[in-house]
Parts: structure tokens; C-alpha cells; sequence
């Protein structure tokens, strides 16, 4: 199933990257424009479309595809260049797509996996509370602060974070970077849908193994209803929260635009999701694109794995 | 339990790992705010405002300008003298034997010439390679050039046919270009024509010397277009090697820069301060938050969310203060001056420079449009009747709030020295109409909709509609807004798709034509279509009267006087500031010249024992 899966992996970063870079092309303006100042000679910007193979779709299509996959290593036309070269940024001129995306990936990463801890700690304390106390102000106050979670825009939370534990408090520094508690408030500000969602995933799933026959055998049995939530329904009520993980952490991991805006995270990847599209800087949409898809693949992949270690009857009858 | 922990702890080893790789720096003396990540520092293909202030920093042309004087003098940078001859055709540099880059090795006339060269190919697609055509026969050479490797690419392309072609273009340019090497110390600049203005060209971050030895190892010539192609890599630390005050040692890519002072710089003794550093902080409240934090010294050009209302703020201040403003403001104090005068509140951070720049309406002047409809702005009369009738002061007013002045001249008045401003067209409706009458239209019968074109953001929109209103009430035309994304709304433009749109210019260097030229009839940035001949004209006869400088001016302030008084292919609505956030009594070095060409490298910390600790002063 593994191999397989690993097998989809470039026909699916195909499909991505041909709607992608058709999308991309189709919008309006050429993207060698610069949005002020002054206009290059009409010759020099038409000699400038060529040199980035712009000229037509398929000429870009085709060539770009052979510098993304190292075609064009194999062949030896690279130059010194990388094996897998996602093109020039147009945007920013003494930049690679490869050296901007080494420098972002790692930051959101960091932040993005830091807030997947969090959402998980926090979501699955919250989802075995509201099992544990089942109808009582405990689990329905989880309950509705998941709903809070989910329901408010990151730009609000992080604001609202922000100028409780930065400006009030003085606890963290605003618009820093490169120490341990500069991730605090932006993984926590970036986990808590992720917590919301986990907790709900969480209880919901308990309540449905607490009520199933095993359960009740068990506690008739005079296992504690502690020892029942936690030795024999979490492990079953827990799968549907680990196969939500593979795509809530690439999306997590590829950055926030809103979280890296809010607290000026120095050089996320969040930003050129947005950024990129309205420089149109094509290299760099692509880049980011193909960057994302293959993640989001790998990561399910991941969960795959997990769901095997976790619960070995599955895929067991594949063989 | 195990199987729940590992993955946390996994996780929790990844996040220690990044935090110690990555550790904060320590603080530099001066720390400035980018507002966005500094797009290139190849001084041949940069535009950005900020790109070019940090140029100043780490590079340095044969003469830098004194920007704390009115009319920008010419100060010694590489070359330490120089002569001007031949009627003003030929000018003679004596480079000093002192200035180096940062690797030792000295500057040589030799690598000024590589470096202008570079300008002049178009394959480098230099932003400014309009400049270089001053030189003599630098505009016969871009030709040549474009001409080569356009003939290059009709047949296959080799390695051989490639290294050929360039080695004629290399000679050619030796024969035809007026730039030579007499010797390491000596460079000979000749000119197509006298240029009163050339030594301030000359400043210009386009004109300072690159490394010569870095780029050819970066550069090699690509076969099928037959072009020379430079790897942007040559200007990331520690490969980059400049020439200026300060180095570069670091750039991470969105996270900033910082800068060290260059020991072997020619005049170090000047430099004033150690260390600089200027992170990138795009978010408008992060940078001001920077700021009132004290995370940061200086941000350049507040942020639009905020101007408004700090401006607002400084302006209750300064009531406050009214005696004392009054008085200085009297003397002839600048701004600066009165920030140091007055106590040192954080409402009195926010300074208020004028930019060298003008906001204005394109008027389309073709006869008819590209989709065949005729264009009533054809007619001077018409754009004449528009122009008087808009609200500009209730636009500086009420929508922009930052304290720009209203314009009625394309040329900030008061920003080049020895010209004056043609007075422009003020507000007269009744004129207008009568304008709009004689052109066939009373009381704005049979005028086809009226659409105005701007690109979205930037507040763009509420200046438009203040705009229409003006036209619909005072003229009795119907208005049509059209609101675009800004890649398409360039291409509008350039293609002419268009009757009304917004439009900027900002001048490059401290003579009128850096405003004047875009538009002469065949400039490449003459959106609006203008041809006039005595326009055209007008210029070339300036160009004639290099010898007589206010003669020169005079014709100058009369071709402006066409554009706006008369012909209107463009009307200014106002000229643009910037709102600098910064302690004055801290931070020394801002000017405040009309032009807004900061030169950091004057920048001093006042009271921290290093450099000068005295605020250069501003000619009155």
C-alpha cells in the first residue's frame, strides 16, 4: 500500500502542477511588470519574457517541468545549478525559488508543528474531560470553547493574544524572533482551531466506544470508568483524530498568511501563498504549490504508517 | 502511553533544535525598519526607494552629494577631484588611491568602465540604462547590442558564435562608448551633450562601481540567446564585495539585514556608528509596535493605517508647543530642528518630510481610443475644463489626511535648485464650463461617459470618487469608475485603454527633465499619449543651453508651464511626503530636502560617545 502510494506521488504533482500553472497563467498582466516606476524598453521586456521561456505556455510548461523534476540535471544543462530547480523568483530578483522556500519552510515548520502539539495536547485534555464528565458544565464548557476555537478568525485571537500577554502583561515580546518564547504565542494562536476541532473529534469518538459492549462489559466488570477511558476508548476513539492529522499538519507546516502577518514572523511560507499570486511571481506560486501538495501527500502517507503502529489489524488483511 | 509520547517528544527535540540554531544577534547600534524585503542590491537593475538607500550604505560612486544643502552639492566620493573640459563634454575623474573594496583591492577607473558597461547591455535589463545614454555614444551602443543579439537568436546558437558575438560587442564598445581608463586612477567620462546636471547623475546608485572580479565569476554567456547572464547570487554575503562605508554580513531572506562598519572605508573617520540593522516587518502595527517597543529606531514612511492619526497626533503636540514652533518655524527651522527644540514626547517622533514625487490624473490625449471610440480628451479644452474643476485641497484634506501639499506642477516647487515652478491652474468652474461649451459640450451635453481607471489598494478608490463628483457637479458629465488589479491596470496604460487614470512619478535626479522627459512625445513612459512639438521642442532647446544654466530654466519652466497650464496631458492633484517615526533627539543623519535622498551614511546616535554626536544641519 506504501509502494503505491509513494507511486501516486508524481502523478498526482503532475495534475497539481498543470492546474496550477494553468491558473496561474491565465490571470491577467505580465509578470515581469513592475507595479511602479518606470517601463523598460518594449524590446528588452520582450527579450526578458524569453530568457524565463515565458514567451508561450507550452514552452514554459515544458521546460519549467524539466528543471522542477532534474531533467535538466540529468542532461547536464544545469549549469552548477540544483538538482530540483524551482526557477528564479521575479518578485525578488537576487533569489532563488529553492533558497526562498529553504529559508521559509524551516520557520513555519517550526511553528506549525509546535501548534500541532498544542492543538493535540489541548484538544485531547479537553475531549477526555468532556468524556470523563459526561452532561456536566465540564464537558459542555469544553464543548463550546472548542466551538470558540473553531469559530474565530486567527486575525482575532492573535490580536486578542497579543495584547493580553505582550502589552499588558509584558510577558512575551512583540515582533521578535529567534527565541523559544517568540513561538509561543503564535503556535498557540495557529493550534487552537486544531485543538477545537481535535477535541470535538475526541469526544465525540469516546462517547461512541463508552456506549459500545466492550465498554459497558468492562465497567460492569468494575474496571474504574477512568481506567475504561483511557486503557481500552482512547486508543479506538483516537484513530479518527490521528487521520486528521496528516492534513491538518501540512496545512499547519506550510505556514499561516494571517498568523506570520499578526505577530511579523520574519520570512514564513504562509505569506507567499498570498503574496506570490498577486506579484504574480509564477516561479514562486508553483514552487510553493508543488512544495505543499508533496507534504500533504507525504503526511498522509505518515498517518498511514501511524494508523498501522497504533492498531496493527489494520491493513494486516492487504497483506 | 509510549506510543503518544514519542511523537511529542520528537517534536519538542525539532523546535529545541531550530531555537538554538537560530539565537537572536546582538543589538546593532541603530536599528532600521524595511517595510518590505530589499528586492535586489545590484545597483544596475534596482528602482525601489529603500534598495537605493541601502546602496548608499555599502557602495559609493566617483561623487556622493551632500544632501544637507539646497541645492544637493557635488562632494568628493571615489574620485577625489575632477575637471570638466570641452565645454562641459568631458569630464576627468582622479580616482583616490585610498578607496578599496571590502577585500583590500583597490577601486580602479577600469571597473568603472566594466561597470557602467554592464548598464548599457540590455540583456542586464538595467532600469536605468536611460541614463547612461548621456554618455557619448551610449545609446548607439544599446542599440548595437539589441540589434546583435536580436540577428544572434534568428540562427542556431553556439558556444562559439556566442563568445564571437560578445567579443565585437566588447570592442564596440571600447570604439563608441565616451568612458575610458586612462590609468587605475584616472577615468575620462565623455558626454553626448554638455549635461548641467551630470555630476548629480553621477551619484546616482545606478553609476557606482561593482566588483568586477565577483561578477565575472558569476556571469557566463548563455548560447542559445547569446546573452551574458549574471547569477544574482554575486550580491548575498560573503561573495558580495562593495565598496561603501558600511558591508554587508548578513541578509536572510525576509528577516533583514545587517551591516558593519568597513574599516578600510577611504573616509571611516566620518561613520558614526558601528552596526546597523534593518529587518524586513511587512505588517503595518508590527512596525509601529516595533518602534514604540524600542525595538526598532526608525521607520521609513509609516504605514498607511497609521499615518493619519499619529500625524494627527503630532499636530495636538505641536499645538501645545504653539509659541515655539511659531518662532522657530520663523528662523527658518526644519522640522528636525523643532523636534530637538520641543520636549521629547513619543507624539513628537513622527516627522513629515516631503517626498520628490507628484500624484496626478493621466488624461488620455490620443484622438481615439484602442476600441475605436472617440476620446473627447482629445481636446485640450476639455482637459483644461477637468483640471479646474477638481477639489484638491478637500482631497489632501479629507481622504489622504498626511499633510501633502496640493499640487498644480508636476516638479515639486522648492526641489531643484535655481528653477521655478510654473504657477499652474487653480480652481475655476465657471471657467471650466465655459472651456467645456466651446468644445462642443454645454453643460456637459452629448459627453460620452467619463471613466476613470485606477488600481485597487492604496486608498486609490476614495480619491477617484472624490474626483468624479467634482466632474459630475461642476461640469454635468457622467463618471464611470473602473477599479483594476494592478498588474492589469499597468497594461491599460502602456496599451492607452483608457480616458482618466492615477498615476505617480518620482524623480530620479535634481534637474527638471528627470519629470519633463516622460513626456516627450516618443518616451517609452508617456502614458498619456502627448505629442506635441513645441513640447518636444522646448526640451531640446534646453538641451542646446547647457552654457547658460538659468537660460536653461527658464525654457524648462516654460515646457512645464505647457503641461500645466495649457495642454493637460496630466494633472497633479499633490505631491507626495513621507512620514519618518523616529526619536530626533536620538537619531541624527535625516534630511529633510525636498528631494528625499536620505543619506544614511550620516546617520549618529547623539549622546552614545561615538562619531560626531551633533546633528548635521540643513542649509536655510
Amino acid at each position: 500500500m506504501i509502494a503505491s502510494r509513494l507511486l501516486q506521488l508524481p502523478l498526482i504533482l503532475l495534475a497539481v502542477y498543470t492546474i496550477t500553472l494553468a491558473l496561474a497563467w491565465a490571470v491577467p498582466g505580465n509578470p515581469l511588470d513592475r507595479p511602479e516606476g518606470r517601463r523598460p524598453d518594449p524590446e528588452v521586456a520582450k527579450a526578458m519574457l524569453a530568457r524565463y521561456n515565458m514567451e508561450s505556455f507550452g514552452g514554459f510548461y515544458v521546460s519549467y517541468l524539466e528543471d522542477a523534476t532534474g531533467l535538466t540535471w540529468v542532461k547536464g544543462e544545469a549549469k552548477g545549478g540544483p538538482v530540483f530547480d524551482l526557477g528564479p523568483s521575479l518578485q525578488y530578483p537576487d533569489r532563488s525559488v529553492n533558497e526562498i522556500i529553504a529559508a521559509s519552510l524551516p520557520v513555519s515548520a517550526t511553528i506549525g508543528a509546535l501548534a500541532i502539539v498544542v492543538g493535540l495536547a489541548m484538544g485531547l485534555t479537553a475531549g477526555l474531560i468532556g468524556a470523563a464528565f459526561p452532561r456536566t458544565w465540564l464537558d459542555s464548557g469544553s464543548l463550546a470553547l472548542a466551538m470558540v476555537g473553531i469559530s474565530l478568525p486567527a486575525f482575532v485571537v492573535g490580536s486578542a493574544l497579543q495584547m493580553v500577554f505582550s502589552l499588558w502583561l509584558g510577558w512575551f515580546p512583540v515582533a521578535e524572533w529567534g527565541r523559544a518564547r517568540d513561538l509561543v504565542l503564535p503556535s498557540v494562536t495557529l493550534g487552537l482551531p486544531y485543538a477545537a476541532y481535535i477535541a470535538r473529534l475526541t469526544r465525540l469518538g469516546l462517547a461512541e466506544q463508552l456506549s459500545s459492549d466492550y465498554a459497558r462489559t468492562a465497567l460492569a466488570k468494575g474496571v474504574s470508568r477512568r481506567g475504561v477511558l483511557v486503557r481500552h476508548a482512547l486508543p479506538n476513539a483516537i484513530l479518527p483524530v490521528v487521520s486528521y492529522l496528516g492534513p491538518a499538519s501540512a496545512a499547519a507546516m506550510t505556514g499561516s498568511f494571517v498568523v506570520e502577518r499578526v505577530y511579523a514572523i520574519p520570512g514564513g511560507m504562509g505569506q507567499h501563498f498570498v503574496n506570490a499570486v498577486q506579484n504574480k511571481d509564477l516561479f514562486l506560486i508553483i514552487g510553493v504549490v508543488l512544495v505543499f501538495s508533496t507534504m500533504l501527500v507525504m503526511l498522509n502517507l505518515a498517518v498511514d504508517v501511524v494508523y498501522r503502529w497504533i492498531d496493527p489489524r489494520i491493513g494486516a488483511g492487504e497483506g | 502511553m509510549l506510543k503518544f509520547a514519542a511523537p511529542v517528544l520528537l517534536l519538542i527535540a525539532c523546535v529545541a533544535a531550530f531555537v538554538v540554531s537560530d539565537p537572536p544577534r546582538p543589538r546593532a547600534d541603530v536599528t532600521l525598519i524595511n517595510r518590505s524585503e530589499i528586492a535586489t542590491l545590484d545597483p544596475a537593475t534596482m528602482s525601489w526607494a529603500q534598495d537605493f538607500r541601502m546602496a548608499r550604505l555599502l557602495g559609493e560612486g566617483l561623487v556622493r552629494q551632500d544632501v544637507f544643502t539646497r541645492a544637493m552639492l557635488p562632494l568628493p566620493g571615489v574620485a577625489e577631484r575632477w575637471e570638466i573640459g570641452d565645454g562641459g563634454r568631458e569630464l576627468r575623474f582622479y580616482l583616490r588611491p585610498g578607496a578599496v573594496w571590502s577585500d583590500g583591492s583597490r577601486v580602479t577607473a577600469a571597473e568603472f568602465v566594466y561597470s557602467w558597461r554592464r548598464n548599457l547591455l540590455p540583456e542586464t535589463g538595467a532600469d536605468y540604462a536611460g541614463l547612461f545614454k548621456l554618455l557619448e555614444g551610449g545609446e548607439a551602443f544599446y542599440e548595437f547590442r539589441k540589434e546583435q543579439l536580436k540577428a544572434y537568436r534568428e540562427s542556431p546558437g553556439t558556444p562559439e558564435r556566442a563568445a564571437e558575438a560578445w567579443a565585437i560587442a566588447e570592442r564596440e564598445f571600447e570604439t563608441r562608448v565616451g568612458v575610458k581608463a586612462v590609468s587605475d586612477g584616472e577615468l575620462v567620462v565623455r558626454l553626448e551633450r554638455p549635461t548641467p546636471y551630470i555630476l548629480d547623475v553621477l551619484a546616482f546608485p545606478a553609476f557606482f562601481p561593482v566588483h568586477r572580479g565577483t561578477i565575472e565569476r558569476f556571469t557566463s554567456l548563455d548560447d542559445v540567446t547569446g546573452e551574458l547572464r549574471t547569477d544574482p547570487k554575486w550580491t548575498r554575503p560573503p561573495s558580495f564585495v562593495t565598496n561603501g562605508p558600511f558591508v554587508l554580513t548578513e541578509w536572510r531572506f525576509k528577516r533583514g539585514m545587517r551591516l558593519e562598519r568597513f574599516e578600510g572605508y577611504w573616509n571611516n573617520a566620518a561613520i558614526n556608528v558601528d552596526s546597523i540593522e534593518c529587518p524586513t516587518i511587512e505588517d503595518p502595527s508590527a512596525q509601529v509596535m516595533a518602534f514604540t517597543t524600542g525595538a526598532a529606531d526608525w521607520v521609513f514612511d509609516v504605514s498607511a493605517p497609521y499615518r493619519a492619526e499619529m500625524l494627527a497626533r503630532r499636530d495636538r503636540f505641536w499645538e501645545r508647543h504653539a509659541e515655539t514652533v511659531a518662532r522657530m518655524r520663523a528662523e527658518g527651522a526644519d522640522d528636525l530642528e523643532l523636534a530637538r527644540a520641543l520636549p521629547g514626547e513619543p507624539d513628537g517622533f513622527l516627522h513629515v518630510f516631503p517626498a520628490f514625487g507628484t500624484y496626478f490624473y493621466n488624461l488620455n490625449c490620443a484622438p481615439r481610443l484602442p476600441d475605436g471610440r472617440v476620446n473627447p480628451l482629445a481636446d485640450a479644452r476639455v482637459r483644461r475644463a477637468l483640471a479646474l474643476t477638481v477639489d484638491k485641497e478637500s482631497i489632501v484634506r479629507n481622504i489622504r489626511r498626511c499633510g501633502e501639499r496640493v499640487a498644480s506642477t508636476l516638479i515639486p516647487p522648492g526641489s531643484i535648485g535655481g528653477y521655478e515652478s510654473p504657477r499652474g491652474l487653480g480652481r475655476d468652474a465657471e471657467e471650466a464650463r465655459r472651456l467645456l461649451a466651446e468644445s462642443g459640450y454645454p453643460g456637459g451635453a452629448g459627453f460620452v461617459t467619463l471613466e476613470v481607471l485606477f488600481n485597487k489598494d492604496g486608498g486609490h478608490d476614495l480619491i477617484a470618487q472624490a474626483v468624479a463628483k467634482d466632474w459630475e457637479r461642476e461640469l454635468g458629465i457622467s463618471v464611470r469608475l473602473v477599479m483594476k488589479e494592478t498588474r492589469v491596470f499597468k497594461d491599460d496604460l502602456r496599451l492607452g485603454r483608457y480616458m482618466v487614470s492615477r498615476a505617480s512619478w518620482f524623480g530620479d535626479y535634481g534637474d527638471p527633465t528627470t519629470f519633463l522627459d516622460v513626456n516627450r512625445s516618443d518616451d517609452n513612459n508617456n502614458d498619456r499619449k502627448y505629442v506635441s512639438e513645441r513640447f518636444d521642442g522646448l526640451l531640446a532647446t534646453a538641451a542646446e543651453l547647457h552654457a547658460d544654466p538659468a537660460g536653461r530654466m527658464g525654457v524648462l519652466s516654460r515646457a512645464e508651464a505647457m503641461l500645466v497650464e495649457e495642454d493637460l496631458p496630466l494633472l497633479p492633484l499633490f505631491h507626495y511626503v513621507e512620514l519618518n517615526l523616529f526619536d530626533a533627539r536620538k537619531i541624527a543623519g535625516a534630511t529633510t530636502h525636498a528631494r528625499q535622498v536620505q543619506d544614511l551614511t550620516r546617520l549618529d546616535v547623539l549622546g552614545d560617545g561615538k562619531g560626531a554626536d551633533r546633528a548635521p544641519e540643513m542649509e536655510r
